[in-house]
């Protein structure tokens, strides 16, 4: 659990090193804090699911990357959540706080239960039964339409309200997402560097080893994947919270496959990366729509791009670089 | 429940299996040869479906010249593919999730220009056969699906025949199990890849020109064919044509009976529980022992 | 918004330009110096509601072109900005917050699906603006907002002019096959009402969106001996299946499966399909009849109901605008709360539902050998 602490680099060298660091987070902040202030409302909206998809999204990188598990099952969880923040907040007059609590209890115990028999699974199996499950979860959120209004939906969700403080615009709701988002970002980085993360990355790429050593691979992968269903429930509920009207059509196949895309795009070896591949998901087809008609054509042409020039995503693309910077020309990157 | 009810969901599961079987023996040929999911090979049969389409309605062509034009589209497209995607990929040290992402977008390509240039509506295509239709004990089958699941199984055959006794079948296995002890025998591995490539993509076309008739063309068929036919391909081993055809016939039967004995709504419910629980009591499949094998 | 501004300036210098040269060509614009009044639409283009949207999108943009050669709202001209949503509520919300807050649009028109209309009602409500929706009434919630009209019917609606026609043909024992998106939408409705006309069903039977084979569950109607057989769905796969059962009895559809793209998709299988709907391009009704006319020298082909939705969704914005102003959003959404004769309905939006279409504005149609005609049948005001 120790953040921050830079192990490996040479002890003559910190103190700058720190200190550009320090003004560099500053800036960042700054600058972050500052953007609902400039940007338009429009831009801000889309920097809110930004936000959204990168905490959903960083459950499903982080399964890839740290456990080799391709999960496309992150549209049921985070289904499980919004529906659990509209049928709180609506049907059951509930605040917001605990129907999104029960959102993530009930989206861990679903992928406890399911996880600890697919995770027996390996490779196109595994990913086939996640995909199995994005399949029936869709059915199920159709299927059960007195919790979830079926193709109808439900509208009139509880906003979220902060000591009667309502996050009802963009604007208000950046800074509370971003924050939450950051939280989670930094839950991953410690698991990251704690002994499991350890761990893990023996289990990605020494499978036989690390069972030699002692480690309960089964056991530590049904807990990413619980934790994974966790955030993606989270991220739901803000989402539901936000939109204040949800209906399946945001919980279907190709919304896991999205949520893939922002773990491949972003990067799945690092965490801040899938920052960059919701941002991708979020502002590509925006932008690109300005084009008529020929927009999706164009953003698959992107997508496709971008898989090709930056096979370790965005993240470790701008990883490889900051590191390149960092160590100046006589270091190689890793 | 009626003898007729019974005999027509079976019919029904046997012409979706082979439908959703055709599709996996193209994503199984493509693994085999190449180590790739390759997520456009319902879009290979897109293609297919629009060009046999066009030449039939546009050119007037007969309905045999039409089927071969369209297999020849999904020939080359699987060719494309591999030259523009999969190859790029590859020489960037892409990993086994690129793959599968690069031909995704490629997918989503396919999709929007068909919506682009082909157009909203669904289309008819004619059949083998026009529409007729077979009696079988008062349920009935169209023509056309039988020669969907004539045509089908013999694909299988001159797959199999292809893989085993010909020296190019040869060397594409060859080129995908080892591909530097191929090349030190003088196998070329690129072209060998790009071999697969027109070979999944002529597969897919095949499957795509004998699906049309039976579902219309869309914009959209592309990913739920892909769907159904990783379903397919994976029951049935990845990599093994033969398996596909199976894993094709039990996903289409397990549906027909599903909505036969338990309820429509739930469908994909049962058939998708039921696949995952075929894979929990076969947890390493045949599959197994390669695992993750590309990546 | 980019491109928006580009066009904007182009429009003026060419106001400029063309007032200079004496205001022969274009002129709309060149009678007004007025910077355009803009109009928000956001529509399903791409996606699975592509059909219901591009259709929607050529009326509209007729009716713009319409609007602005004969004079424009008070004098200025008006431009719609369409943007699309990919059939996805999130990118409607994103696209919505875009055109209400960065264009400042005094009004907002669609979305072409219920659930990008509600994800944009959550914010025009808001904003207590008017939203001139291209669906039907959706979740319970939408009753409670003040400004939100729709020009198609509410599900119930449609439901009723089913059984007004199956009543009439004196069907008792129906067959459902229906999907599980738009036709599960419907079959609540009919479900809810059918023992009113004296209808019971006898094998309801559904399939996903998008389903490419529904022949099992078209065997299963088929052998509950139906007399007549419902097909709601946004696809022609099932109308294809249905027939190639050798289900013969006569069918019976609703509104949302009567589009040409699905028409053509059932080939030569589209025979003895009924319609409740609005619009018979062949045959339209004495007050449809200019509008279809314009439609086809525009574009070439034969209008249909979500045609005839979007012009009537634009002349509507463009009604309250000229009475309200363009400023006041409040005073727009206001204004409209009234009846309005369109050219696919006659409205009534100060109805509790605010639509108040009655089940006189249906027209039915009959597909016979794949072409639309106009049956004499309709419903009367009711007992």
């Amino acid at each position: 659990m120790s953040l921050g602490q830079s192990q490996s680099l040479p002890a003559g060298s910190r103190m700058p090193r720190n200190l550009a660091l320090i003004a560099a987070a500053a800036v960042f902040v700054a600058v972050w804090a500052s953007v609902p202030l400039l940007a338009s409302r429009g831009t801000v909206d889309l920097l809110v699911f930004t936000a959204l998809y990168s905490i959903a999204g960083v459950g499903v990188a982080f399964l890839l990357g740290q456990c080799g598990i391709i999960s496309l099952a992150q549209s049921v969880f985070y289904g499980i959540g919004a529906y659990a923040t509209a049928y709180g907040t609506t049907a059951l007059g509930w605040h917001w706080v605990p129907s999104l609590f029960a959102g993530m209890a009930v989206a861990g115990t679903v992928a406890f239960l399911i996880g600890w028999p697919i995770l027996r699974l390996s490779g196109h199996f595994l990913a086939l039964a996640t995909l199995a499950l994005a399949t029936i979860g869709h059915v199920l959120f159709l299927e059960w339409d007195w919790i979830t209004g079926g193709t109808l939906g439900v509208g009139g969700i509880a906003r979220i309200s902060l000591f009667g403080f309502v996050l009802n615009t963009p604007q208000r709701f950046y800074y509370f997402v971003w924050i939450v988002a950051g939280l989670v970002f930094w839950l991953y980085a410690n698991l990251l560097k704690s002994r499991a993360g350890f761990a893990m990355r023996a289990m990605r790429d020494a499978p036989s080893a690390a069972m030699v050593l002692g480690v309960d691979v089964h056991r530590l992968k049904v807990q990413v994947f619980v934790m994974s269903a966790v955030v993606g429930s989270l991220a739901g509920s803000l989402f539901a919270s936000y939109v204040t009207f949800v209906s399946v059509d945001s919980f279907g196949i190709d919304r896991a496959v999205s949520f893939l895309l922002v773990a491949v795009v972003g990067g799945a070896q690092t965490i801040l990366g899938s920052v960059f591949g919701a941002a991708f998901i979020t502002l590509a087809p925006n932008l690109l729509s300005k084009l008529g008609d020929i927009h999706a054509l164009v953003y698959a042409g992107v997508l496709v791009l971008a898989v090709i020039f930056l096979p370790q995503g965005i993240g470790g693309f701008l990883r490889d670089r900051v590191r390149g910077l960092l160590n100046g020309s006589g270091r190689a990157g890793r | 429940m009626t003898t007729t009810l019974f005999i027509q969901s079976l019919l029904a599961g046997v012409t979706n299996g082979c439908v959703y079987g055709l599709i996996g023996l193209g994503l199984s040929v493509i693994y085999r040869g190449s180590r790739v999911v390759n997520a456009m090979q319902g879009d290979f049969s897109l293609v297919a479906g629009i060009i046999a389409y066009l030449a039939m309605e546009r050119l007037g062509a007969p309905i045999l010249i039409a089927f071969l034009g369209g297999m020849v589209a999904g020939a080359i497209v699987g060719w494309i593919v591999e030259l523009l995607f999969v190859r790029p990929t590859r020489k960037r040290g892409g990993t086994e999730e690129s793959f599968l992402l690069v031909t995704l977008g490629g997918a989503f390509a396919v999709s929007a220009a068909a919506l682009l240039f082909f157009g909203r509506d669904s289309h008819p295509v004619r059949g083998l056969g026009g529409n007729e239709l077979l009696d079988v004990f008062d349920a009935a089958i169209r023509v056309h699906a039988v020669w969907l699941i004539v045509l089908s199984l013999a694909v299988v055959v001159a797959l199999r025949f292809f893989y085993t006794r010909t020296f190019i079948g040869k060397s594409i296995m060859a080129a995908s199990i080892d591909a530097d002890g191929a090349t030190t025998i003088g196998i070329n591995v690129p072209l060998m890849r790009s071999l697969t490539f027109l070979l999944g993509g002529a597969v897919g076309g095949v499957a795509g020109v004998l699906v049309s008739p039976l579902i219309t063309i869309h914009y959209e068929m592309g990913l739920l064919l892909t769907l159904k036919g990783f379903t397919a391909a994976i029951i049935g081993t990845l990599g093994n044509p033969f398996g596909a055809i199976v894993g094709g016939l039990m996903l289409g039967l397990v549906e027909a009976l599903a909505i036969v004995f338990v309820s429509s709504g739930y469908k994909d419910v049962i058939s998708m529980t039921f696949l995952i629980l075929i894979m929990i009591a076969i947890p390493n499949g045949i599959l197994g022992h390669r695992g993750r094998a590309g990546g | 918004m980019i491109r928006t501004k580009i066009s904007r300036r182009t429009v003026l210098m060419g106001t400029a330009g063309v007032t200079a040269l004496g205001a022969l060509h274009a002129p709309a614009i060149a009678q007004q110096g007025g910077e355009p009044i803009k109009i928000g639409a956001v529509l399903c283009l791409t996606g699975p509601g592509a059909g219901l949207g591009q259709a929607e999108r050529s009326a509209m943009q007729l009716a713009e072109k319409m609007v602005n050669e004969a004079g424009g709202v008070n004098g200025r001209p008006i431009r719609v900005l369409i943007e699309d949503d990919g059939s996805k509520p999130d990118i409607a919300k994103s696209k919505a917050e875009a055109l209400i807050f960065n264009e400042k649009v005094p009004l907002m028109i669609g979305s072409s699906l219920t659930a990008s209309t509600g994800a944009i009602a959550a914010l025009t409500n808001g904003e207590k603006m008017a939203q001139v929706a291209l669906t039907g009434l959706g979740p319970a919630i939408e009753l409670t907002y003040k400004s939100l009209y729709h020009v198609l019917p509410p599900q119930p609606l449609n439901a009723r002019a089913m059984l007004e026609y199956t009543k009439a043909q004196n069907f008792k024992k129906i067959g459902v096959l229906h999907d599980s998106g738009y036709g599960q939408l419907v079959y609540n409705s009919l479900r809810e009402q059918a023992a009113a006309y004296g209808v019971s069903f006898a094998a309801v039977e559904k399939f996903e969106v998008g389903a490419q084979d529904v022949s099992t569950q078209a065997a299963k109607v088929r052998a509950a001996q139906p007399e007549a057989v419902y097909v709601i769905a946004t696809s022609p796969v099932p109308f294809r299946g249905a027939r190639q059962v050798r289900i013969t009895q006569p069918i019976i559809s609703a509104i949302g499966s009567s589009p040409y793209d699905y028409v053509r998709g059932m080939g030569e299988y589209a025979d003895d399909i009924v319609f409740p709907e609005f619009l018979v391009g062949e045959d339209p009704e004495p007050h449809q009849k200019a509008f279809v006319d314009m439609y086809k020298a525009a574009y070439n082909s034969l209008p249909k109901n979500y045609e005839a939705a979007g012009w009537d969704a634009l002349q509507i914005a463009v009604n309250a605008l000229k009475k309200a102003g363009p400023t006041d959003r409040e005073a727009i959404a206001q204004a409209m709360r009234e009846p309005y004769r369109g050219v696919m309905a006659s409205y009534n939006f100060a109805a509790p539902d605010l639509t108040g279409i009655e089940l006189s504005s249906f027209v039915f149609s009959k597909l016979v050998k794949t072409q639309f005609t106009r049956l004499p049948f309709k419903v009367t005001a009711r007992s």
